[in-house]
């Protein structure tokens, strides 16, 4: 299963943030770009399988039944003392 | 011994309170019993026999002077690792947290030493409640109690494994994506996630800030109940937490359900995903019983399962990789494999996906919170599959995700998890009951009725 999930990973050699599959070598470059500078090979590894997997999460949200003026579950409320 | 294992909290407090039992005797019985078994299961990551002892001691003292607190006097309780207790350290299961020692206690550790309990040590978890079943750890994994090859579930593992291998009778665990109920129902225990913001969360190590919830895990429904009787209510302090009235979960056990309406959200394990076949056969099975129990039956039906735990995943995602961030910069080598991967998923999911996942996640939760209309509870599955194999990676991997808990995370409803009895291989299978927001009390009296009319609740494993 994990064999069946890097090969996918590595398939595509264009990327960017939000692309479905991304190389080791470009998620190296934007784990450094937010300081994860410390990551061996086997974490970058961990990395790329996991970004993978996130966007396969954002891709299945179903957004069709909202409206731009639909809001976030949860807001600020004032009523229980965010104020303070 | 036997005898003492197998006790329920209501048992052990009405024992206690008429002094025919003594608190330090049935702590001294449970101590040696886990002393004895725990080397092959690891439900306990720190026992604490002295503390027990301590408070056992105490709680006797109290009671033969007269000074009886209420029915969790002298009862034994343990923590998930990431509950606070002062004093002790509050690891996550984790070499990151190995020395972080709790300056107070948690709420729900307040409430359990001022109702008299009996502290009995901090329980295994998936690291950082997301990463297990993992060997790379400082502590080993948790097992099944009656399977200690098999995987226990999670994230509370440890607390699913003590209470079901007769260690302790009851012990708070913590639910973002299922991680209460998971651990029940492979654990064949009963497991209450309640609405969120029943239960405080102050003194927990986050995991996602607006998913996570205190749960209770009991051998019975009754206990259960008398466990979240204690716990439950408004804390100040925690922002989630509901001005909310709580308690009398114990109030309508032993009602029948004579012309309730039970809804069977089914497309969940038999469309969306397929579950085992005997963890299928079991739901219906128990849909059937609580016909014959006076249930009004329907059937009902909301969005896709994929799509209550893609707008699960990316909120999860995102507020977890908020609380890591630091530790995955500067020390990622001292996760485990599974946390660190799975925890890394957060790093680069855009903030529109996160504020879009919210989004959705208001809309389902009002389209499901209006099946309460037509229904007083729905029933559903927990697992899709019975344990896999602890040490099978790729079978952990497999049934991770195969599941129908994460939804009432998203929805913040009240998700019991209750035994459904055994797979031909004696492995625990469970049902998920879901009510709307508070009605927990009407959950634990379906399940009560439920486990009076099954055998289960009187089934116990065998230990190594």
């Amino acid at each position: 299963m994990r064999e069946a999930r890097d090969v996918a990973a590595n398939a595509n050699p264009e990327q960017t943030m939000a692309d479905e599959k991304l190389t080791l070598e470009a998620v190296k470059k934007l784990a450094a770009d937010i300081g994860m500078t410390r990551l061996n090979d086997t974490h970058l590894q961990d990395l790329l399988r996991a970004t993978n997997a996130a966007h396969a999460r954002r891709k299945a949200l179903d957004m069709s039944g909202l409206t731009y003026a639909d809001e976030p579950a949860h807001i600020l409320d004032l009523t229980r003392g965010d104020t303070q | 011994m036997t005898d003492f294992a197998w006790l329920t909290v209501a048992e052990v407090s009405a024992l206690l309170r008429s002094k025919k039992l003594s608190p330090v005797e049935y702590a001294k019985a449970l101590i040696a019993r886990a002393e004895k078994h725990d080397k092959h299961y690891n439900a306990y990551l720190r026992p604490t026999p002295d503390i027990a002892l301590e408070d056992a001691r105490r709680a006797e003292n109290e009671i033969l002077q007269g000074r009886y607190r209420g029915p969790w006097h002298g009862v034994p309780y343990g923590l998930k690792d990431i509950v606070d207790y002062a004093d002790l350290p509050t690891t996550a299961h984790s070499k990151i947290l190995q020395n972080n020692v709790a300056t107070a206690d948690a709420v729900v550790t307040q409430k359990l030493k001022a109702a008299g309990g009996v502290f009995m040590g901090k329980l295994s978890t998936h690291e950082f409640a997301t990463g297990g079943p993992s060997f790379d750890l400082p502590w080993p994994p948790a097992r099944n109690p009656w399977n200690r090859d098999h995987f226990c579930g999670g994230s509370s593992s440890g607390s699913g494994t003590a209470t079901g291998a007769g260690f302790l009778p009851a012990a708070i665990g913590t639910d973002t994506g299922g991680s209460v109920r998971n651990p029940a129902s492979m654990c064949g225990v009963v497991g209450m996630k309640g609405t969120y913001g029943l239960v405080s969360r102050r003194g927990v190590v986050p995991l996602a800030f607006s998913l996570d919830h205190v749960g209770t895990l009991t051998r019975t429904v009754r206990d259960n109940a008398m466990m979240l009787d204690l716990i439950a209510g408004y804390d100040a302090q925690d922002p989630a937490s509901a001005n909310h009235a709580t308690g009398g979960y114990t109030a309508q056990l032993g009602r029948d359900l004579k012309g309730l309406r039970i809804g069977v959200l089914r497309h969940f394990y038999a469309k969306d995903m397929q579950a085992d076949a005997e963890v299928a056969a079991s739901i219906e099975a128990s849909v059937q019983k609580l016909t014959e129990l006076g249930a009004i039956i329907s059937e009902v039906s909301t969005a896709p399962l994929q799509t209550y735990q893609a707008c699960n995943r990316v909120i999860l995602l995102s507020e977890a990789f908020a609380v890591h961030e630091k530790w995955m910069q500067e020390r990622p080598q001292d996760y485990g494999q599974l946390a660190r991967e799975r925890l890394m998923g957060g790093a680069f999911v855009r903030a529109a996906d996160y504020v879009n996942a919210t989004r959705l996640r208001r809309k389902l939760t009002a389209e499901f919170h209006a099946l309460f209309d037509h229904v007083d509870v729905i029933v559903t599955s927990s697992s899709m599959d019975p344990p896999c194999r602890i040490d099978d990676p790729q079978a952990n991997e497999y049934t991770y995700s195969r599941q129908s808990r994460a939804p009432f995370n998203v929805t913040g409803s009240p998700g019991l998890s209750v035994p459904t009895g055994f797979t031909k291989n004696g492995l625990p299978l469970g049902i998920q009951l879901v009510g709307k927001p508070f009605s927990e009390a009407l959950l634990y009296r379906v399940a009560y009725a439920y486990e009076q009319a099954s055998p289960w609740v009187n089934m116990h494993p065998t230990l190594v």
